[in-house]
């Protein structure tokens, strides 16, 4: 397993006035034998990243590399591997398990080696081996991630990018997918993005956690620190509305006030400034001294912040709210 | 499955004659010119261009020679040339189709591009560019109607292939690796091979019919080979001496061309049904003839095609068995023994199992279920808005006071448009995309309170303003797809607002949005329906959704009510499904040095319930009474659960601390979900 890094990486789809910028400027490091969990809401980039990482979409500009060596996507062995969200498009339906899972080896096996490596990675992701010859059509949901992530296990991939896997999934086979990528990752030690718009599943995977934000990654640190300590403010907004048993939506959050935005800004027109200040409940739209928000990118000095927090007031954002 | 389908296909009027045809034509092809080849070749000077008689069935040609076994002997080289003009055309059109699929950007936009071009010329006038150049005769009008065919052919692959090439399994195979020839031939073309199939057979109709007509000009076939286009063209000078001369030609064209398109309608019969069959749906077969339901009811469909509600409509008063404080004449919808039923190709299914729901005025009531559990079909089928195939039925169904079963169409169609208002999963598909969303909203009124045009978009302006959407008065002019998703959902929720609706069904509303929109638009919709004072019942898969809304929540489980209970007794849950539910969910606060709960096995086909209890094949709890059915009985004040063996006690918050053995069963051992 390596360490994953993505350097300054920008991604811009369209040209000249329909240019949208869907990442921009990321750095991120995914270190060797660890889970990096990336939230953000949908449009915010998140999956374009890991497609960048994979080369499904070509990067505009920066690095990704592999041990501080550029990531070789052309010929022989694939070292990152993606999982990817919908389970029923993610695997050909004409194409036995097995087959999909003896795809992504690396050449030059025997038939026989193949066949038993299927098996082995069958068994490893907890299925049957006598699987391997049937066609997806017959599996659930939970049966074809499980597939899923035995092919990219198959690839012997130094990182795995998993992209939202449980979403698309019942509620009741959510944990035990989530069970087996953390039993799989202490056993083999693996590097994981783990992408998701839920903090809970996040969370519960990752050892350190980066919040994206309009194509930006706008805090990362160590999970159990992020969350319980945020430094940005859109992270404490994610936290807040997260749906909890036990809690009432009655119980207002800093988030609810009425004079902020409620819809995340277009990504063909990022507001100027910090792109979150017109959401944000410690901003200009709640605290009109801060107007520094409108006015200067903070992702300038991020690095100088704790967790990396693109806020000008990452230091002091306990500061009470009037 | 995929034998019997054929068999089935066949069996139907329309696979009958195309089989029999085809095959009639095949031996023709293969034996009428070993048999007559001669015979049709022979000249006879003393009968030259005869009428019928005895001896030529269909007279004689100029120089004498047999028609009808002429005819006959020409099958093989018209349906011969009509093939090889057929692979021509789709093996050029395959390979320009998945060209833009294998090639980078730019080059695959050309190839698109050329397609385009090639398409909008008219393919005949191709076929005779091509037939100059090539050359008069077979070799050239083969190539010519091969080529000529080859575009449109090339746009259908490309259509077919776009669509599967933007599947995640072609962006895993190339994550993986897989070279261009691979990916083609193991992940593209297998995936939209039925179409072209189709098409191809109809293409070789097509391609006959152009043949005939080349050889009918005399660029085609040349003496002293003949197809039935010249023999139609000889025969032809002589119509009104012989007409048979011209006819047989034409009718085995006729014939011939008719084959290969029912060929391949019934093909396309075959592929069609058995992508519904993949896609789970219960398809009726077309030997399937419909039966009622088991039980004794009497069935008519709706006029409007709408199921209608069908059973007995007893009068119930017995509302206050659920355990619930307020009267029961306070209830805007009481459901009793709600069943819908599906016919399918072994015999009915019922999606929803006798499943009891009341909604007082003013209460939030959450369901809860998995995918398939019957939630929302339970909250389409009160609304009237239940698959057109369905078969509803309940003992009691009011809405209002007003038994629902008893109504005309017309009196439904007001009520529940007036007093009953539906916020679906996916705004983008519940907005008519083509028309303004103010316009949508006014319709409402329009049609049910025949407000003016005027007056009716003042109000849709002053509904969104209600739920808050910013500039309300230039929104309503705008287009569902400028709307964002949280801005559609809330146009949703206004247009439910248009009349004062007395029940607010939310179905799935968050589920396509992000938690801090999706906290919003709940937000919205409690405040909305606390100043209106209408019922809500908020239909999720997400227990936590839910409980932050709703007052009282009931738990479905393959098409029933497995639990039933008041927020606030949710962590002393008494139904294993239920505890489980919430200790497979991770949340914020769950363990994260421990497995979460997981649930062995996976929810039942609504075909294939187990008898008794259906949860349990994957209850810990489960034993041998389980296999009676279970009722909803009290477990505790205003707590209703359908279990043999309910549990006390609180869910632990992480549900593996020790007492909680329906969640302990570790996946390794439980088989996969």
């Amino acid at each position: 397993m390596k360490e994953l890094e993505f350097r300054d990486v920008t991604v811009r789809f369209g040209t000249g006035h329909g240019t949208v910028t869907a990442v921009d400027g990321v750095d991120l490091t995914v270190p060797a034998g660890s889970v990096v969990g990336l939230v953000g809401e949908s449009g915010s980039g998140k999956s374009t990243l890991a497609k960048a990482a994979v080369g499904l979409v070509p990067e505009s500009g920066g690095e990704i590399l592999l041990d501080g060596r550029p990531v070789r996507r052309t010929r022989g062995r694939r070292t990152l591997q993606m999982v990817f969200q919908d389970p029923y498009s993610s695997l050909n339906p004409r194409m036995s398990v097995g087959d999909s899972i003896a795809e992504a080896m690396p050449r030059g096996r025997g038939r026989k080696e193949r066949r038993a490596e299927v098996a082995r990675l069958l068994e490893l992701v907890e299925l049957d081996a006598s699987r391997a010859g049937s066609l997806p059509g017959g599996l659930s949901g939970g049966q074809r991630q499980r597939v899923a992530l035995a092919r990219a296990l198959a690839a012997e991939p130094e990182v795995i990018l998993a992209d939202e896997i449980t979403s698309a999934l019942d509620v009741s086979v959510q944990g035990a997918v989530l069970n087996l990528v953390r039993d799989l990752q202490r056993r083999l030690g693996l590097s994981i993005l783990f992408i998701s718009h839920n903090l809970s599943v996040v969370r519960y995977v990752s050892d350190l956690i980066a919040v994206m934000y309009l194509g930006r990654i706008v805090e990362f640190g160590p999970a159990a620190e992020v969350l319980s300590a945020p430094r940005h403010p859109y992270t404490q907004t994610l936290l807040d509305a997260a749906p909890r048993v036990g809690t009432s939506l009655d119980d207002a959050v800093p988030a609810d006030r009425s004079e902020l935005d409620g819809e995340p800004p277009s990504p063909h027109d990022p507001p100027s400034g910090c792109a979150f200040h017109r959401r944000c409940p410690y901003g200009p739209l709640v605290l009109p001294e801060r107007t520094i928000c409108a006015e200067d990118d903070p992702m300038t000095g991020a690095d100088t912040r704790p967790h990396r927090a693109a806020c000008h007031f990452a230091a002091d954002l306990e500061v009470s709210i009037p | 499955m995929r034998l019997t389908h054929w068999l089935n296909a066949l069996r139907s009027p329309v696979g009958a004659v195309s089989a029999t045809l085809l095959s009639a034509f095949i031996v023709l092809a293969l034996i009428a010119p070993i048999i007559w080849g001669d015979a049709a070749e022979q000249t006879d000077p003393s009968a030259l261009s005869q009428g019928p008689s005895a001896e030529h069935f269909l007279g004689t040609d100029g120089l004498g020679r047999d028609i009808w076994m002429r005819v006959l002997v020409a099958t093989r080289t018209s349906l011969g040339l009509a093939v090889l003009a057929t692979l021509i055309a789709v093996s050029i059109g395959t390979l320009l189709g998945v060209l833009p699929a294998v090639l980078g950007r730019r080059a695959g936009r050309l190839a698109v591009a050329l397609v385009n071009l090639a398409v909008a010329f008219p393919a005949l006038l191709l076929a005779l560019f091509f037939a100059v150049i090539f050359g008069i005769g077979a070799k050239g009008a083969v190539l010519a109607i091969g080529i000529a065919g080859a575009p449109s052919f090339a746009r259908l692959v490309q259509t077919n292939v776009a669509a599967v090439a933007g599947r995640d399994f072609v962006s895993a195979a190339r994550v993986a690796g897989v070279g261009r020839v691979r990916l083609v031939f193991r992940h593209l073309l297998p995936n939209v091979g039925e179409p072209l199939v189709v098409n191809a057979t109809v293409m070789a109709g097509g391609a006959l019919l152009a043949f005939a007509g080349l050889s009918f000009l005399g660029i085609g076939v040349q003496p002293p080979t003949y197809d039935w286009g010249r023999l139609l063209g000889e025969g032809l000078s002589r119509i009104y001496l012989n007409p048979a001369a011209a006819l047989a030609p034409g009718v085995a064209v006729v014939l011939a061309g008719l084959a290969f398109t029912l060929l391949g309608e019934t093909i396309a019969q075959v592929v069609g049904l058995r992508t519904t069959a993949r896609r789970g749906h219960l398809g009726v077969l077309p030997t399937l003839r419909r039966r009622e339901p088991d039980e004794p009811t009497t069935t008519q469909p709706g006029s409007n095609g709408a199921s209608v509600y069908d059973g007995v409509s007893t009068q119930h008063a017995a509302a206050s068995t659920d355990g619930s404080t307020v009267r029961p004449d306070d209830a805007v919808l009481v459901a009793r023994d709600l069943t819908v039923s599906f016919p399918g190709p072994r015999g009915w299914t019922h999606p929803v199992d006798g499943v009891d729901l009341t909604v007082h005025r003013g209460e939030t009531v959450g369901i809860v279920g998995e995918s398939g559990s019957g939630k929302s079909l339970t909250a389409l089928a009160v609304a009237r808005l239940a698959p057109e195939e369905a078969v509803v039925r309940a003992s009691t169904l009011n809405f209002l006071g007003t038994s629902l079963p008893d109504r005309s169409d017309a009196e439904l169609r007001r009520l529940l448009g007036t007093s009953m208002a539906m916020v679906f999963q996916d705004p983008m598909t519940s907005f008519n995309p083509s028309m303004r969303v103010g316009r949508q909203l006014a319709e409402v009124t329009r049609t049910h309170e025949g407000h003016s045009r005027r007056a009716a978009w003042d109000r849709a302006v002053d509904r969104l303003r209600k739920v808050r959407v910013p500039a309300a008065e230039r929104r309503a002019a705008q287009y569902p797809h400028e709307f964002s998703g949280g801005m559609r959902q809330r146009a949703m929720i206004g247009m439910g607002l248009m009349s004062s609706p007395d029940l607010v069904i939310a179905d799935e509303p968050t589920t396509a949005l992000d938690v801090t929109v999706q906290r919003q638009v709940l937000r919205l919709l409690r405040e909305v329906q606390r100043e209106s004072g209408a019922a809500v019942v908020l239909i999720s898969h997400d227990i936590a959704v839910v409980s932050q809304m709703c007052e009282r929540i009931v738990v479905m489980y393959s098409g029933r009510v497995v639990e039933e209970l008041p927020v606030d007794r949710l962590a002393e849950a008494a139904h294993p499904y239920t505890r489980a539910l919430l200790g497979s969910v991770p949340d914020l606060a769950t363990d994260v040095d421990r497995p979460l709960a997981t649930i062995p096995g996976r929810p039942p086909d609504p075909g294939a319930r187990p008898p008794g209890c259906a949860f349990a094949p994957r209850c810990a709890f489960a034993d041998d009474t389980c296999t009676a059915p279970p009722v909803l009985e009290d477990v505790a004040p205003r707590q209703r659960a359908a279990c043999w063996h309910p549990q006390s006690g609180p869910v632990a918050p992480s549900p593996l601390a020790g007492a909680e053995p329906a969640v302990d069963v570790p996946t390794r051992t439980g088989g996969q979900p």
